[in-house]
């Protein structure tokens, strides 16, 4: 071969090593560019959090790994910026060498978080815990369990128990998971400290000093919470700094995630059931079921997560209640009652127009009632009704709010206020006793108004026809044709028999002036044979 | 003012025309054909592994603790780490295989014949040098396989009767894999061999250039051709080829089959499959055919024949009639090799 | 392969050149193994081959072959080796410097120093006048101070609390509007320009951080990673 020859094909050769040299660069830029969005960011642990976390990743190393994947740790905020605390707060501790308190409250992640504090303040979900003092409680509290500890009856074998049951456990860890406790730390006697003996001001601080100094401690100075009242994320809880709620509940520990809270689950942990089953409900819908498919293309990690912007396959809770959307300029609440125009809370539907206070007015004087509403019902359908509009036409979302509001008013109507009436002409007039739950008559109508006619009611908010049918309006016509009508002329004929022939007859009045309306008549008249 | 040469040539007394001359080696003409040249693969392809050794022993750290992280890091981070990886394991994938290949060249052409004795015996030094390079070069990785494939190549110098222990312990660092077996399995790897293999390397291609090439003429070439041929340009020129190939083939397999890397190293769970690398799987073979002692003492004399091969040749072709034993009893190990090769990698166990 | 096998004779053949050479005619190749043992080893080619045979070392064996070149012809082949000398400089410099600028980009750290906006305060927390020292990951103390109402960023300075002197910390002193280094009577104004002390006669500064506020949040851009002191080791 010769020279000449194998010059060229060195030539030719070198040109192919280039090539492939070419070729391991577009490997190494392709490769570059597909991992750009999938390296986790850089997690760097402050320096005042440093101590937590190299002697938590030993020993908890869950809590640490949750908190390396959440934006908090991305921009520095750490163990200790959400849990540092002051001397002087009610469950404030020395650990090594940093004070520190266990319960993170509204209180502390608005120092950051502010508007979302405000709005998370005004809204029910903040309330939450007034509960306690509800017809729920009393079934917890005193039906299900029982107010005063009481002694067991005979031993548990094979472990020796406290003396006492304690009554309140479904309270406990029932009610109060949902809708938040009272947080209480141990006196001395094992007696809990609350907010309602500490007296926080404004800055959490206690300004009781006998409460705080009857606060017991643990042999490192650590406050004892009670543990009939923490662990709790109930999103209404009461804090020792006397805030309210725990973001927590919806933004779990310790990643705090928000893909998390936009997911219809995260809502399920509570809003489910037969009294209230709105994910039920919402899986049944097609909003659900469009979620379900179409999860992937949820854009559920987007930083803002704008409705028609960054994502549009399906609704979930936190999108029609929560969530920013175009049409409001991408504006988020964590106020969840701003869209919602009925209360179906309550025996009988109210219209959603809230006062100063965020409380719905319940007024009935006009003058008066214009007077007390800062924002009305007609404003918060408006903001629901511009998240509608993202998918829907204005006519299909002013018909379907026709449709909605039909079946309030018809339960409203022909149930709700009929039977508030009745129930109150049979207390008014002795039959039955002021107290809840010791007449069969009232399991009945509080299953009617509080769990059928809920569920019916809800079911046609959410646009899901079996719930609205079956296990709503159905099951609210059969208790009180079957049930609840007939145990109270039960009632009224025993009365008279008794000799409150007075009381019956004024009782019998209202209840046959109710069943003799034409939306109740047909019973008599497919007797007479009509 | 005097001119910049002749500053240089005041300083460093080297006279270029006579260097030219001692490094102009006459080429004969066989050389020519491309598979004579396959001594001047491995020599290229060290060339290749000194180099890329060099990159990646900038961010390997030798100890446990770091060792798979900064693995990780070349593959995943430094940028064209996984292609200079990727080449330096198939650079000594080739080039064990380039050595065994001229090994066999040597052999069936009988070039290891008188005077060349020694140059054999050299070559089998730099065959073994190659091989151990190999076999350290795979446990830096420290995932699953390499940290179990030193540990039992370890365990089987350890039971070579007498030295085993002493063997195993200087190879570790102690009587197992501890805290500072990489750090010396690295120096042996990134220090001791390659300085060992630059000087065997010389050396035998000094006897080389002062025995001559064993020449051989081709019987289609005119008697009265030239018997020899320029090293420059000419014959630099093939190996400039062959060299360019070697990068391309090099640059197609790093890209296609880059090197992966498997699970990290847990010296408490031994994975179902062990394999060494594919070179040693003869060797593996053997010592799963016959108990202990007696496969690594035969393994230690079929060893130790092939390097005194050259003198046994030679008493065979003086004593006996078959002077061409060497080639049916050459063809024999071959088979016997790849036999033992394809068996081994054919099952798991 | 066994083509390939030398001439089978017992004995070492003379070199080829010898007229001994017998033809063997079933053999393609003839030659030597060896060479003779009493002669030596083929000589170095400065010592003078014995016979006059074509010289191996000559330049271009093929151009000797052919007959004398008309001088265009010559400039022809000498253009055209010219041009494929050219060319396969070429191929070797490109493919072979790629390959080298490809190992210097491996070499030069693979990203730039590893920087993030990590949170400092809430803004409403710190008052004009305040100051606050930050540790950033990498241990490094940095001195932020508040010296202005605005709530812009501008309100903030993040100073190195490192003395550029000779390395003590410095404070801020908000009664005297400037940071001071206890150990040598150092001082800087509020935007680390030394204005007493040794530090001012060498005319040095202290170092900045950037800042940021976003969302009535004070961030500062630091260093994420550095070698970890000794206590951590």
């Amino acid at each position: 071969m010769s020279l000449e020859a194998k010059r060229r094909i060195i030539f030719i050769l070198g040109l192919l090593f280039l090539t492939s040299l070419v070729f391991v660069q577009w490997m190494e830029v392709t490769r570059k560019r597909e991992e750009a969005g999938l390296s986790a960011a850089h997690v760097a642990v402050p320096a005042s959090s440093k101590g937590c976390v190299d002697c938590h990743a030993e020993n908890s190393p869950g809590i640490v790994a949750h908190w390396k994947g959440s934006t908090h740790a991305e921009k520095g905020v750490a163990c200790f910026e959400c849990h540092q605390a002051q001397q002087g707060e009610a469950d404030a501790f020395s650990h090594y060498g940093q004070t520190i308190a266990t319960v993170v409250t509204p209180m502390d992640c608005s120092r950051c978080h502010v508007t979302e504090g405000e709005e998370f303040a005004h809204s029910h979900h903040a309330k939450a815990a007034n509960i306690l003092a509800s017809l729920d409680n009393l079934l917890a509290e005193t039906v299900e369990g029982s107010r005063e500890p009481f002694n067991p009856h005979s031993p548990t074998l094979g472990r020796e128990m406290a003396a006492q049951v304690n009554g309140l456990a479904s309270v406990n860890s029932g009610c109060q998971q949902c809708h938040g406790g009272r947080v209480a730390l141990l006196d001395k006697d094992g007696k809990p400290v609350t907010n309602l003996d500490l007296k926080p001001g404004s800055d959490g601080k206690p300004t009781n000093a006998e409460a705080l100094g009857r606060v017991a401690r643990d042999a490192k100075g650590k406050p004892m919470l009670d543990s009939k009242t923490w662990p709790n994320t109930g999103i209404g809880r009461i804090n020792l700094d006397g805030s309210l709620g725990s973001c927590a509940a919806c933004h779990s520990r310790h990643d705090f995630s928000p893909r998390r809270a936009r997911q219809p689950e995260n809502c399920g942990k509570c809003h489910l059931g037969p009294d209230h089953p709105q994910e039920e409900i919402y899986n049944e819908s097609k909003h659900g079921v469009a979620y379900r498919d179409l999860r992937d293309k949820m854009n559920l990690d987007a930083k803002d997560w704008v409705l028609g912007k960054d994502y549009s396959a399906a609704p979930t809770c936190a999108t029609c209640h929560m969530s920013g959307n175009m049409r409001n300029g991408g504006k988020t609440t964590h106020d969840p009652g701003e869209r919602i125009s009925w209360t179906n809370r309550p025996p009988v539907s109210l219209v959603m127009d809230t006062d100063a206070q965020h409380g719905v007015v319940k007024e009935a004087d006009p003058e008066k009632r214009r007077g007390l509403i800062v924002d009305t019902w007609q404003q918060k359908r408006q903001r629901m009704t511009d998240t509608c509009m993202h998918c829907h036409s204005p006519d299909y979302v002013n018909n379907f709010y026709k449709q909605y509001d039909d079946l309030v008013r018809l339960y409203n109507e022909k149930f709700g206020k009929p039977g508030l009436a009745i129930m109150a002409a049979m207390k008014k007039n002795g039959l039955l006793s002021e107290k809840d739950f010791d007449e069969k008559v009232e399991w009945s109508w509080y299953l009617i108004w509080h769990h059928e006619g809920r569920r019916a009611r809800h079911g046609a908010s959410m646009m899901a026809p079996d719930y609205t049918h079956w296990h709503g309006m159905f099951e609210v016509a059969e208790r009180w044709y079957t049930e609840f009508i007939p145990e109270i002329r039960e009632i009224i004929e025993t009365a008279k028999k008794d000799g409150k022939k007075e009381a019956a007859e004024a009782a019998g009045k209202v209840v046959e002036e109710i069943m003799g309306r034409a939306e109740h008549k047909w019973p008599e008249e497919f007797k007479k044979g009509k | 003012m005097i001119s910049p040469i002749a500053w240089l040539k005041e300083r460093i007394p080297v006279d270029g025309d006579q260097l030219a001359e001692l490094s102009n080696e006459p080429v004969p003409n066989h050389l020519k054909r491309w598979w004579f040249a396959l001594g001047g693969t491995p020599a290229y392809l060290f060339v290749v592994q000194i180099v890329t050794g060099i990159l990646l022993a900038f961010y390997y750290e030798p100890s446990p603790r770091t060792a798979y992280g900064s693995v990780q890091y070349i593959t995943d981070t430094a940028a064209y780490g996984w292609y200079f990886r990727s080449v330096h394991k198939w650079g000594a994938t080739l080039m064990i295989a380039a050595v065994i290949l001229h090994q066999m060249r040597v052999f069936f052409t009988g070039a290891y014949r008188k005077p060349r004795e020694i140059n054999w015996m050299i070559g089998m030094c730099l065959l073994v040098c190659t091989l151990m390079a190999g076999f350290t070069g795979y446990s830096l990785v420290y995932e699953q396989l390499s940290y179990w494939g030193t540990t039992v190549g370890a365990n089987i110098s350890g039971s070579v009767p007498v030295v085993g222990p002493f063997m195993r312990d200087m190879m570790l660092g102690g009587e197992a894999y501890n805290e500072r077996t990489l750090s010396r399995l690295f120096i042996v790897h990134a220090a001791i061999l390659p300085a060992l293999m630059v000087g065997l390397i010389v050396v035998h291609i000094a006897l080389i250039r002062l025995q001559g090439v064993t020449e051989f003429q081709f019987k289609d070439e005119p008697a009265d051709k030239p018997k020899h041929f320029p090293f420059f340009p000419d014959h630099l020129y093939t190996e400039l080829s062959i060299g360019l190939v070697l990068m391309i083939v090099l640059s197609a397999l790093a890209t296609i089959l880059p090197a992966t890397l498997g699970p990290r190293a847990d010296p408490l769970s031994t994975p179902e499959v062990i394999k060494p690398e594919w070179f040693f799987y003869v060797t593996f073979r053997w010592l799963k055919l016959f108990s202990g002692t007696f496969a690594i003492l035969s393994s230690g004399f079929i060893a130790f024949t092939m390097f005194i091969w050259p003198f046994i040749d030679g008493w065979i072709r003086r004593k006996s009639k078959f002077q061409e034993a060497s080639v049916a009893i050459g063809i024999l190990a071959v088979l016997a090799i790849i036999g033992l090769t394809v068996w081994e990698a054919a099952v798991a166990h | 392969m066994s083509e390939e096998t030398p001439q089978e004779d017992g004995q070492p053949t003379p070199p080829p050149s010898s007229p001994a050479g017998e033809p063997a005619p079933d053999n393609w190749l003839v030659g030597d193994s060896a060479p003779p043992a009493e002669i030596p080893a083929p000589a170095p080619a400065n010592q003078a081959d014995p016979e006059p045979a074509p010289a191996w070392n000559a330049p271009e064996p093929v151009a000797e072959a052919e007959p004398p070149a008309l001088p265009e012809a010559i400039d022809r082949r000498s253009f055209l080796s010219r041009a494929s000398s050219i060319a396969m400089g070429a191929g070797l410099v490109g493919s072979y410097g790629v390959f080298a600028a490809m190992a210097g980009r491996f070499l030069y750290p693979a990203h730039p120093p590893l920087k993030g906006w990590l949170f400092v305060i809430e803004v409403a927390a710190m008052k004009p006048g305040a100051s606050l020292t930050y540790t950033a990951p990498d241990g490094a103390t940095i001195a932020v101070a508040r010296q202005g109402l605005t709530g812009q960023v501008g309100d903030f300075i993040a100073l190195s609390s490192t003395c550029p002197h000779l390395g003590c910390k410095v404070h801020w002193e908000g009664q005297n509007q400037r940071f001071f280094c206890p150990c040598h009577n150092g001082a800087f104004d509020p935007s680390g320009k030394a204005t007493a002390g040794p530090p001012k006669e060498a005319g040095q500064s202290l170092g900045r951080y950037p800042l940021r506020i976003d969302g009535g949040l004070l961030y500062i851009e630091v260093p994420l990673e550095g070698l970890p002191g000794p206590e951590e080791a």
